[in-house]
């Protein structure tokens, strides 16, 4: 069996990879990212059950939810 | 513009200027320290934030397109989180390589010529149920009685049904596990088990892996996951190759 990379079906994969794992630097010339509400970490979340590539429905009632919770815990 | 956005580091040993092929078609470069580079583009000294979910995804594409030049390039990379950014100009990233040297050059010495895969296998709940049902008398008895009984009396069988199946469901999915998960370590270097993901529907996910596999063996990685998709009832969706995004913070070297 042939491993699949083709991007419009492995995104999810993809965002896995890129969003959550990485070599983390740790140093304190470092930007911190730390409580920055980045719309790319919500769509981790949103699209990490998904069947195609992008379902922007599912996308968008995910993401008021997360920037409903955000706002509340202000 | 004081901040540099890292993709990745490599060993080339030689600058490259890739061009305008960075995130929001910025110039990509590298920053050189004795043979590591690190792959960057100059940015404001603040994290990408947007509320627009497409430029968030050409966002997180382009990352991997940087990446996956480099890779192409240099044959080994260190691929970083997306959104690092590293606050200062060329020296200070320059000093941060040198004072990092001998771990990312470890680093990088454990991931040259391999890969990382994915590895997600699925099975069929409905199939795995029905042979569940079969081989257990206990299970086949309490169906019977189930659709025999009259009403009050079939639900309580059918809650007991459905408990004890539960339960022989995951002691199954247990038993696949090892058994799948040993068929498939016998072949790569390391794995990671991942959590799994829930979704509706009849095929669920039984396993989800990152492994990481020497370029000489991935041909009997596809060999093993060809075994394991012809199994009746499972399937392997088998994703890469990848750079090892999740082997690069193990510390197994």
């Amino acid at each position: 069996m042939k491993p699949i990379r083709e991007r419009d079906v492995t995104f999810i994969d993809l965002v896995d990879r890129v969003l959550d794992k990485g070599l983390v630097i740790r140093a304190d010339i470092i930007i911190s990212l730390a409580g920055i509400p980045l719309v790319g970490i919500n769509l981790g979340a949103a699209i990490a059950g998904m069947e195609t590539m992008l379902r922007y429905g599912i996308m968008e009632e995910w993401d008021k939810e997360i920037r409903g919770e955000a706002i509340c815990q202000k | 513009m004081d901040g540099r956005y890292i993709y990745c580091i490599t060993d080339g040993g030689k600058n490259i200027s890739p061009g305008k092929i960075g995130i929001e078609k910025a110039e990509v470069y590298t920053i050189s320290f004795c043979n590591l580079l690190a792959v960057v583009h100059n940015c404001e000294a603040k994290a990408y934030y947007s509320e627009d979910e497409d430029a968030v995804i050409n966002w997180i594409i382009t990352h991997q397109q940087v990446v996956d030049e480099a890779w192409k390039r240099f044959g080994t990379v260190l691929p970083i989180t997306f959104n690092t950014i590293i606050k200062g100009n060329t020296e200070d990233v320059r000093a941060w390589l040198k004072q990092e040297y001998e771990s990312l050059c470890k680093k990088i010495r454990r991931f040259r010529g391999k890969a990382e895969y994915g590895i997600q296998v699925f099975w069929d709940i409905n199939m795995i149920e029905g042979i569940l049902v079969d081989r257990d008398t206990g299970l086949k008895g309490l169906q019977r009685e189930m659709t025999s009984k009259t009403d009050g009396i079939a639900y309580m069988y059918k809650q007991k049904f459905e408990k004890r199946l539960k339960a022989e469901i995951e002691a199954e999915a247990e038993l696949c596990f090892k058994k799948l998960y040993n068929q498939i370590k016998a072949h790569v270097e390391d794995i990671f088990v991942e959590k799994i993901k829930r979704k509706e529907g009849n095929t669920q996910m039984l396993m989800n892996l990152s492994c990481l596999v020497p370029k000489d063996r991935r041909s009997y990685v596809g060999e093993e996951i060809e075994k394991i998709n012809s199994t009746n009832g499972l399937s392997v969706r088998f994703t890469g190759p990848w750079p090892p995004y999740s082997f690069v913070e193990l510390d197994r070297i």
